[in-house]
């Protein structure tokens, strides 16, 4: 496979056919911001926070999953390019619950992006699910990432517990008819608490930290769980 | 319909998957339209078997149906009343249908009648443009629609099959 | 005035009638091509018939075809086990995006229902000249009675040798040419107007949710399935037979240079004579809405113009002198889209229309990408309440340019223009 020469900002690269703008960015040690993107998962390409402008595009291209191309100009930080990033962290914003997620907050101060410029715009006040013993799903901070349906299919896990519902503004995470975790085919295996880049899914240890619940508490409830369930049968 | 009753007609979905599971997953669609039109909306246990019948992940299967808003999860009326309130229908004087509907009905968008016959939506263009109002009641669709009438459509459609 | 290339049969022969059809000229070309004919022989005619594609798109047919044969020669054979066992042999699929929803449209119903065996001529074409052996119609799920036409229509051609295994290829035939062997399956929407994007379509066939996917790659290379795939609109594929059977040139006597050929455009709301016309590309589009539509109805005078959709622009009454063809409507900012003509008189309450523009994308976002699933609900709370927002106008602005630069497919893209349009053309204020 041959290589590949482009430019990104004004600066020459060679790289292996196949490699994406974003990792030739890395390579040459330029920061593209990214939020759905990781580097485990299947590149969704949904935040749209990656786009660059590419000369003879008339559209931004989202750097995450596009291939460089011979002769491809690149340019990442351009007005346009930095105006549509601060557009879509001040929708995130308005939206959703994104108080916990550092990478997002870091952005929007170097974004200069106005968390109130929506200001009492329709909010994704979504119910948080206290349905099993290790994780709790608190869809109010859910910025519909995709990485947790990513890790429990196709990506990972191939359990296939959860998958999106609704559509548009409302889409959702969902189980199988909105069931409680234990009635799905969740096998617990933490993936997607660990994918999560919001607390939108949080261990429930941790939880019950942060809410100042005992966490020995924790492992007695589960405990007295199991008996009592054996009890009841 | 309940549950039950779903179940029970499963003559039908052996059929609709009969149909469908050679292709699979690329079945799922045609096979929850089919189900749909038979059963009247989809249920927990219609999904589960057209899932597993053409071997989708039940959250998946879920996931699509939620998707399409012309799939229902839950139980809806015997017909869908369409209201188009779309562009040109609009131009056409659909918020007067509208009102006559709901008048008619005496429900809101998105609610169902208590006798179970009608769910009314406002719904968008439904490619009959040059012949507005349009309303869609069931499969029919009915063009150049007038307040007066919508008394008279839904009797009629609620008579018919 | 109108000119008719290829909705000759509408409203005049019976459309559940093959036999109907043959006598009216039908299948000829079919038969010109698969026996006298090459596929690179096809494409070159496509390609100097200049046959751009009817959807919104408006993309060069010939093309297409191309990129996808080059496809098919380079992407691994067979295909994989992630194609159903059924489809695997097809090295291409030929797919006709008959999911018409853009707001206003209504001339792919009129051609599926009245002339169903030209759609299935013009995809058999597309099949030969990619060698794909399965075709599918993704048709929205309101269109009940174009289900019915094209479901017979589809039997009726099987019958009748125009669809299946060797098309046209008579028994005992030594011809050394591989035979044509395709079938068409009808493939039924359930409500959603984004599946009629080409890859949030590859989607919905695959059983998944109508979510669009980036491009590159293109459908040519990876479409359905994954594999290479030709996939144009209803009136598309209607063109297809004439340019096949009467040759480029004939095309060419119709319409301008660069948008040869007819359109047909759909005209709806004030003018006295709604309906579909076929035109000439380059007719003006005042002498449609006066002379073929019937004109403004008595007394009334003209607001504007809504062309090409939902997704298109507004003209305000000294632009309607624009002729209809691909490159003028591009000139002043316009576009074609899929035909649809709204006339607005000074009845018409712009911001009542504005209001269902602005809820119809809030509506039909898919929920993947960012800037339109978050975008189009804000878009439709600014327009509904401006007030409640601080300089709603600049916001409105600021975030329209972030769907159209930043959104991962044609909707979001599309779904501040018509409202910017109308707001920079001073035809509404906020």
């Amino acid at each position: 496979m041959p290589d590949i020469t482009l430019t990104i900002d004004g600066q020459t690269i060679t790289v292996p056919e196949g490699t994406t703008i974003l990792q030739a960015a890395q390579q040459i040690e330029k920061q593209v911001p990214t939020i759905c993107y990781h580097p485990h998962f299947t590149a969704p390409s949904l935040c749209r926070m990656c786009v660059v402008e590419v000369e003879k595009s008339r559209v931004l291209v989202q750097a995450c999953s596009r291939a460089c191309e011979n002769g491809m100009v690149v340019r990442t930080d351009t007005p346009r390019v930095q105006q549509a990033r601060k557009m879509i962290l001040e929708l995130l914003s308005s939206a959703v619950d994104v108080s916990e997620a550092p990478e997002i907050q870091e952005y929007m101060r170097q974004y200069g992006a106005d968390a109130q410029r929506f200001g009492d715009a329709a909010r994704r006040d979504l119910p948080m699910h206290d349905d099993n013993p290790f994780y709790i799903r608190d869809y109010s901070k859910c910025i519909l990432c995709w990485r947790c349906v990513q890790a429990c299919g196709e990506d990972v896990q191939w359990t296939f517990a959860i998958s999106r519902a609704g559509r548009g503004f409302e889409t959702r995470i969902a189980t199988f008819f909105d069931k409680p975790i234990p009635e799905s085919t969740c096998v617990y295996c933490g993936n997607c608490v660990q994918a999560c880049p919001t607390g939108a899914l949080k261990p429930k240890r941790e939880f019950w930290i942060e809410t100042g619940r005992d966490v020995s508490e924790l492992v007695r409830h589960s405990r007295l769980e199991k008996r009592r369930r054996k009890r009841d049968k | 319909m309940s549950d039950d009753a779903q179940g029970a007609t499963s003559a039908t979905l052996t059929t609709i998957l009969a149909r469908w599971s050679p292709v699979g997953r690329s079945g799922l669609l045609p096979a929850l339209i089919e189900a749909q039109d038979a059963y009247g909306w989809l249920s927990e246990e219609t999904l589960a078997q057209i899932a597993n019948g053409l071997d989708v992940p039940l959250s998946e299967a879920f996931g699509v149906a939620d998707f399409y808003a012309h799939l229902y999860t839950h139980p809806v009326g015997n017909k869908i009343v369409r209201v188009c309130d779309d562009v040109p229908c609009y131009l056409a004087g659909s918020e007067k249908i509208c009102a006559a509907v709901e008048k008619q009905l005496q429900i809101r968008e998105g609610e169902t009648t208590p006798d179970g016959a009608f769910t009314y939506e406002i719904v968008p263009c439904l490619g009959h443009c040059d012949h507005g109002p349009v309303v869609m009641i069931g499969k029919d669709v009915h063009e150049n629609v007038t307040e007066e009438q919508i008394d008279n459509l839904t009797k009629r459609a609620k008579d018919a099959k | 005035m109108e000119t008719k290339l290829i909705t000759t049969n509408l409203g005049v022969a019976n459309p559940e009638s093959i036999d109907d059809y043959i006598a009216r000229g039908g299948y000829r070309a079919l038969r010109q091509v698969t026996s006298e004919m090459s596929s690179p022989q096809m494409i070159e005619t496509l390609k100097a018939a200049g046959l751009i594609g009817r959807g919104g798109a408006a993309f060069p047919t010939a093309l297409k075809y191309e990129l996808a044969v080059k496809a098919e020669v380079t992407r691994p054979w067979p295909a994989p086990l992630t194609v159903p066992a059924l489809y695997r042999r097809s090295s291409a699929f030929v797919i006709c995006n008959a999911d018409e929803s853009e707001t206003g449209t209504f001339k792919d119903r009129l051609l599926m229902e009245g002339d169903p065996f030209r759609i299935l001529e013009g995809m058999a074409i597309a099949a030969f000249i990619t060698g794909a052996t399965n075709g599918f119609i993704y048709l929205r799920g309101e269109y009940a009675l174009a289900y019915e036409r094209l479901s017979r229509a589809i039997d009726a051609a099987r019958a009748r040798g125009f669809l299946g295994e060797r098309i046209l290829r008579d028994e005992g035939s030594r011809s050394l040419t591989p035979s044509l062997d395709f079938d068409v399956e009808i493939r039924r929407g359930a409500g959603a107007y984004i599946c009629g994007e080409e890859t949030a379509l590859f989607e919905s066939i695959e059983g998944r949710r109508g979510e669009p996917r980036v491009k590159p790659p293109f459908p040519t290379d990876a479409g359905l399935f994954r594999r290479p795939t030709v996939i144009n609109n209803v009136e598309t594929f209607a063109n297809i037979p004439f340019i096949a059977l009467k040759g480029a040139e004939a095309y060419r006597q119709y319409g301008t240079a660069k948008s040869p050929g007819s359109r047909v455009v759909c005209v709806s709301g004030h003018v006295k004579r709604p309906g579909a016309y076929e035109i000439a590309m380059g007719m003006p589009l005042r002498q449609v809405i006066d002379e073929l539509a019937g004109g403004l109805r008595d007394g009334r005078r003209l607001q504007a113009v809504l062309i090409g959709g939902a997704a298109g622009v507004f003209l305000r009454p000294d632009e309607i002198d624009v002729p209809l063809d691909f490159q003028s409507l591009a000139a002043v900012g316009a576009t074609f889209g899929s035909g649809a003509i709204m006339v607005m008189d000074d009845t018409a309450d712009l911001g009542g229309v504005l209001r269902r523009l602005a809820r119809f994308f809030k509506d039909e976002s898919c929920g993947k990408c960012f800037p339109c699933q978050l975008g189009t609900q804000r878009q439709y709370e600014i327009i509904r309440d401006p007030e409640r927002f601080r300089i709603a106008s600049g916001l409105l602005h600021e975030l329209g340019a972030t769907m159209r630069d930043a959104s991962l497919c044609g909707l979001g893209q599309t779904a501040s223009s018509a409202i910017l349009s109308a707001l920079d053309k001073g035809l509404m204020k906020i």
